[in-house]
């Protein structure tokens, strides 16, 4: 069974219950938008499935990314992208070192140059290599952040308010690109957001948490 | 498991304090009795109290308003930078320096002589070691009032000082009387850890004392010192009692402080009310003009300390000496080589420890705020102890397990000063990290150690060199735990410029004290450029 499946999620602070229990099927290709008031868990619910969740949140329920178990591995054992809505790239590597730090495939320092440079010329970024993070726009640090993603090879992506803090252009284009890119590379994704619009243009079902 | 190095840490930092006070703090009711017939001991209590106490209140409000005017004036970047140096700088280098500065003969009055004064004799003023402790005191407000500064600084990132001082402007008041309602009592209530070790130190202290304080009587920790390291071994109980004694009256003035504090507080909120509206243009002035003052008087004292060092035969009323004589230096060649060697060392090995210490029990506790406030407590407690009062316990402690003059024991000692610190400084930069960039780091595939190794250390290397930096500088100015911990034999930059002060060589001790205060001087320089050349062209890196 190939996607990303939760049975019987729940997560609590103490004994409230913040979500669930969920059940919930991504399947490849698919995103699934989580709505919710500020508050409800949303975030947290994507913290337990990285399995980076803080104390004193708890969370139970199993998660399976096609077909294994995942609940118990440490984070970088999962094999999950996630995009925050600060880019979070890092500030003392250049821009390709940032890629190179993720890069799953390739071993030979020559072949990962190529496979970065390329990936950037992909995404409109050629020569952006040495670049410092700091002095990129925020739409260039969205697609770099997006790459760095999609090259550490993910088996599903979450999304967390990623395009919250682009300006309006910006974001219909980091949008556009973040999903076309999901939908060609058939990976499930979680997408938490307040904007309906990008709830619609996910375009894939919508669930509910918290009591709105 | 999780909390091992949390335990290693205060275990290494409070080990040494219980056991010292265990072996100090002993009912013996002879040497109590001779203690209180000891002629001059009240006055010494009054005099130690009085000097700690007044250098306390003034430095602390030195500092609120220095900071009010300089954040509101817009030059806060400038005095943070300014304060650094004379933190950077030994309590006994000052002393001694300001000794040269305002002395009758000093660099002050050789200024304003004859033009000013008249004067082509040194008059014979007691402008220093004088019987009031004003010299002390003024000493202990150029050391204390930088660290409370800093102090403030670090509390002010948790406090939105720029928008409240906005606020109480649009409301009609003036920014210093806005700043010193709005903010000062959300600042003061994070910074009365330090305030409390400003008070013990300028109490109990020995650095400050020695060079500047009065003799008849001393302070009473300048009485236990001379007590502790005479020849005559029958002293010792007598200055044991006595130590015990300075504890007492520094907790109790502790205590006092407290209650004052939230008094000053009732009426702090009480006039807060009354709607008075102060408003000065002149409102930054005053305090700028009391910064340079000090400032000024901080680094005349290490420039006097140079210039001694290296005079000729220096008449009264020249400014500079007739010609230079670097005697000083070349018969302390023999030696200073050495004894500064081994400062050098003493205080990379206790910078090396401390961090590791820091780091490794800060990890845990990254996002614990509560429990880092607690380990900030505990590291706390030997700077509200006086030095005196478990060092000499700790010596005969060693003495038994024949570690003393060792110099494992030595570092030890200091890394018992310098963890609180490092603490402050390095385990709130690893908190402050966004817990997100070590996900990311982790989702991205890698383990915890290459996570900690290629993201969160070079991430926290700024903060890192500066700890390194502020832990060897705690080295180089200690001098009672160097004293006590190396039984006497282990000659460090700060004991060999103590030792030429009592003798009366100046050139000597203005030679040593000179070495005492480039040392931290250079490593703190050396930790700011070094952080800035690495990352030169990165700059989303925290400063």
């Amino acid at each position: 069974m190939s996607g990303l499946v939760l049975q019987s999620v729940t997560v609590s602070v103490g004994a409230r219950q913040l979500v669930g229990p969920l059940d919930l099927s991504v399947t490849p290709g698919q995103v699934v938008s989580i709505l919710g008031p500020s508050g409800a868990g949303k975030s947290s619910l994507l913290a337990f499935l990285c399995g980076v969740l803080p104390p004193p949140l708890h969370a139970q329920g199993t998660v399976l990314l096609n077909g294994d178990n995942i609940s118990n591995l440490p984070p970088e054992q999962r094999r999950l992208g996630i995009l925050f809505q600060d880019d979070l790239l890092f500030p003392h590597l250049s821009v390709a070192g940032n890629l190179a730090f993720g890069l799953r495939s390739a071993s030979n320092r020559r072949d990962r140059g190529r496979i970065i440079s390329d990936a950037l010329a992909g995404f409109g970024l050629a020569g952006y290599e040495t670049r410092d993070p700091a002095t990129l726009s925020g739409g260039e640090r969205s697609r770099v952040a997006l790459l760095r993603v999609l090259l550490s090879a993910p088996r599903a992506v979450l999304l967390d308010e990623p395009f919250s803090r682009l300006d309006p252009a910006t974001r219909q284009t980091i949008r556009a690109l973040t999903l076309a890119q999901l939908r060609a590379r058939s990976l499930p994704a979680l997408l938490v957001s307040h904007d309906v619009d990008d709830v619609v243009a996910a375009g894939g079902p919508v669930v509910r948490v918290g009591n709105a | 498991m999780k909390f091992l190095a949390v335990w290693v840490l205060l275990l290494s930092a409070l080990l040494p304090v219980v056991a010292g006070l265990a072996g100090t703090v002993q009912l013996d009711t002879a040497a109590w009795s001779e203690l209180f017939k000891t002629p001059g001991l009240v006055q010494s209590l009054t005099l130690s109290v009085w000097t700690g106490s007044v250098a306390s209140v003034l430095a602390l409000a030195l500092a609120h308003v220095v900071l009010a005017a300089a954040v509101t004036g817009g030059w806060s970047g400038r005095l943070r930078a300014a304060s650094l140096p004379l933190l950077a700088t030994p309590h006994l280098a000052v002393g001694i320096g300001l000794t040269l500065v305002l002395a009758p003969s000093g660099l002050l009055l050789r200024f304003l002589s004859p033009w000013a004064t008249g004067f082509t004799q040194p008059p014979d003023w007691a402008t220093i070691q004088d019987p009031l402790g004003l010299a002390l005191i003024l000493g202990l407000v150029i050391k204390e009032a930088p660290f409370l500064l800093l102090a403030l600084f670090a509390a002010l990132g948790q406090v939105p000082a720029e928008r409240l001082v906005l606020q109480t402007r649009t409301l009609g008041y003036g920014r210093l009387k806005g700043w010193l309602v709005a903010v000062a009592p959300l600042l003061q209530r994070q910074i009365r850890l330090p305030v409390a070790a400003v008070l013990v130190f300028g109490m109990t202290n020995v650095e400050m004392a020695l060079p500047l304080g009065p003799r008849t009587p001393p302070p009473l920790a300048l009485v236990l010192w001379q007590w502790f390291t005479s020849a005559d071994l029958d002293m010792r109980p007598l200055a044991m009692a006595g130590s015990v004694l300075l504890m007492l009256a520094s907790l109790g003035m502790l205590g006092l402080f407290m209650l004052a504090g939230r008094l000053v507080g009732r009426v702090w909120r009480f006039s807060a009310g009354s709607g008075r509206r102060v408003t000065s243009a002149s409102g930054g002035l005053m305090p700028g003009g009391l910064a340079v003052v000090v400032g000024t008087l901080g680094l005349a004292s290490i420039i006097a300390l140079l210039l001694r060092s290296i005079a000729g035969p220096w008449r009264f009323p020249a400014v500079l000496p007739e010609h230079l004589d670097p005697a000083a230096w070349s018969s302390a060649a023999s030696v200073l080589p050495g004894v500064a060697g081994l400062t050098l060392a003493l205080g990379a090995t206790t910078a090396l420890l401390a961090v590791l210490l820091v780091l490794a029990a800060a990890e845990p506790l990254r996002s614990d705020a509560v429990l880092r406030q607690r380990v900030a407590m505990l590291l706390f407690v030997p700077l509200l102890i006086p030095q005196m009062s478990f060092l000499f316990g700790l010596q005969i402690l060693l003495l038994k397990l024949r570690l003393d003059g060792t110099l494992a024991a030595v570092v030890w000692s200091h890394l018992v000063f310098a963890l609180p610190y490092v603490w402050g400084l390095l385990a709130e930069a690893r908190a402050s990290l966004d817990p997100r960039f070590t996900d990311t780091a982790r989702l991205l595939g890698a383990g915890r150690l290459r996570v900690w190794l290629t993201v969160t250390a070079p991430l926290l290397l700024r903060s890192t060199l500066l700890g390194l930096a502020l832990a060897f500088g705690v080295s180089v100015a200690v001098y009672l735990p160097t004293l006590f911990a190396g039984g006497g034999r282990v000659a460090t930059l700060a004991t060999s410029a103590a030792a030429a002060m009592t003798a009366g060589d100046m050139r000597y001790a203005a030679a040593h004290g000179a070495a005492q205060a480039l040392l931290p001087l250079t490593a703190f320089v050396a930790a700011v450029v070094l952080g800035r050349v690495v990352f030169r062209r990165r700059l989303g890196v925290p400063g």
